[in-house]
């Protein structure tokens, strides 16, 4: 079974909550989505990343009870692990569109406790998807990026954390690039510095076996830089 | 129920404390780093060259950048044109990356990227 059919079988399988009005699909299966025919070759990590907008938050509870496919870990409450073999794990974040992208809280719930990371602000809903039947909403890709990059990366988490920025930086239009410089912005400057930081860290990652070479594309991210530093000069 | 999700806050939160003390020194010695991987990602070859290429490029008026004397040991950093590397006798090519080759050059010569 092939990393698509699995990402599409689980897809499938968390139809329920993945089609309420409101949820996101988040992270690094992102880029594998908006490539052509979501062929789904970014392979970044194994799990499926469900942004919950708090205001939400009722109405996906109410969907868990179709979940038939997952249990939710008992380290992890956020996380619904597959019962069987051949689906990704989901995890569910919360989204608060007026919190601050360098907080963080719990949205405390005996059921569904939400991580709810202030990076997720900056996502909006962008493209819709039908995927095994099942319709997913996928964030801008702008926004996206962003949210990765002005979340600390550190590690072996982060550097896949930043491949997925990579993946979502080969698939972007011109159209997009430009909405992600104007979102830039607007960010505060510690916020701008930290997209700036890593980026550099992209630029310098090493090829990892499986996953987007940062190597061929050194040159885009210069230029990315270069768009973005006119915002920082002081 | 949440004390795994509490505690991944509290982690979180140090880590935004941390990179803000980062932020506030990015102009002294704690934004060194920052400073050497934005001229690497800058950067599409590095070279590895005697002291003497690297004072015949100083003579030239070849840009010395001053990150490299801010690390310890002391580099001395060029940046030249890839067709005026290609004429220096010492110069041997390395990955651009924060590896043990370039971290403990003494002399290197930087390619940069078209700024077109």
């Amino acid at each position: 079974m092939t990393f698509r059919d699995r990402l599409f079988a689980t897809v499938a399988a968390a139809r329920a909550v993945i089609e309420e009005p409101g949820v996101l699909i988040v992270g690094s299966e992102v880029p594998n989505f908006l490539e052509p025919g979501s062929a789904s070759t970014l392979v970044v990590s194994h799990d499926l990343d469900i942004g919950v907008p708090i205001e939400r938050h009722a109405a996906v509870k109410s969907r868990l009870a179709a979940l038939h496919d997952f249990q939710p870990s008992a380290d992890e409450p956020s996380v619904w692990l597959p019962l069987g073999g051949d689906l990704l794990e989901i995890n569910f974040v919360g989204i608060d569109a007026a919190q601050d992208p360098a907080e963080a809280y719990v949205l405390a719930d005996a059921q569904l406790p939400l991580l709810v990371f202030g990076a997720l602000s900056l996502v909006t809903p962008g493209a819709e998807l039908v995927i095994a039947g099942t319709r997913l909403r996928l964030p801008r890709p702008a926004g996206l990026l962003l949210e990765k990059l002005v979340t600390d990366r550190t590690g072996d988490k982060g550097e896949r954390d930043l491949l997925v920025a990579l993946g979502l930086l080969m698939l972007m239009s011109a159209a997009e690039r430009d909405e992600l410089a104007e979102t830039y912005r607007h960010l505060r400057p510690e916020l701008r510095h930290v997209v700036r930081s890593n980026l550099t860290l992209l630029s310098l990652l090493g090829p990892r076996p499986g996953m987007p070479d940062p190597g061929p594309r050194r040159a885009e991210v210069n230029a990315l830089l270069h768009r973005l530093e006119p915002s920082d000069q002081s | 129920m949440s004390a795994t999700l509490e505690r991944r806050v509290r982690q979180y939160r140090s880590r935004m404390l941390i990179r803000a003390f980062d932020y506030r020194q990015r102009h002294h010695a704690g934004g060194v780093w920052f400073r050497l991987r934005r001229l690497l990602a800058g950067t599409s070859q590095a070279h590895v060259i005697s002291e003497n290429d690297a004072a015949q490029l100083r003579q030239e008026g070849f840009r010395l950048e001053p990150v490299g004397r801010e690390v310890d040991p002391p580099k001395m950093i060029l940046v030249a044109p890839a067709q005026r590397v290609a004429a220096l006798a010492s110069a041997k090519e390395i990955p651009v990356c924060l590896g043990g080759e370039l971290l403990s050059a003494t002399c290197l010569v930087l390619v940069p990227f078209d700024a077109t």
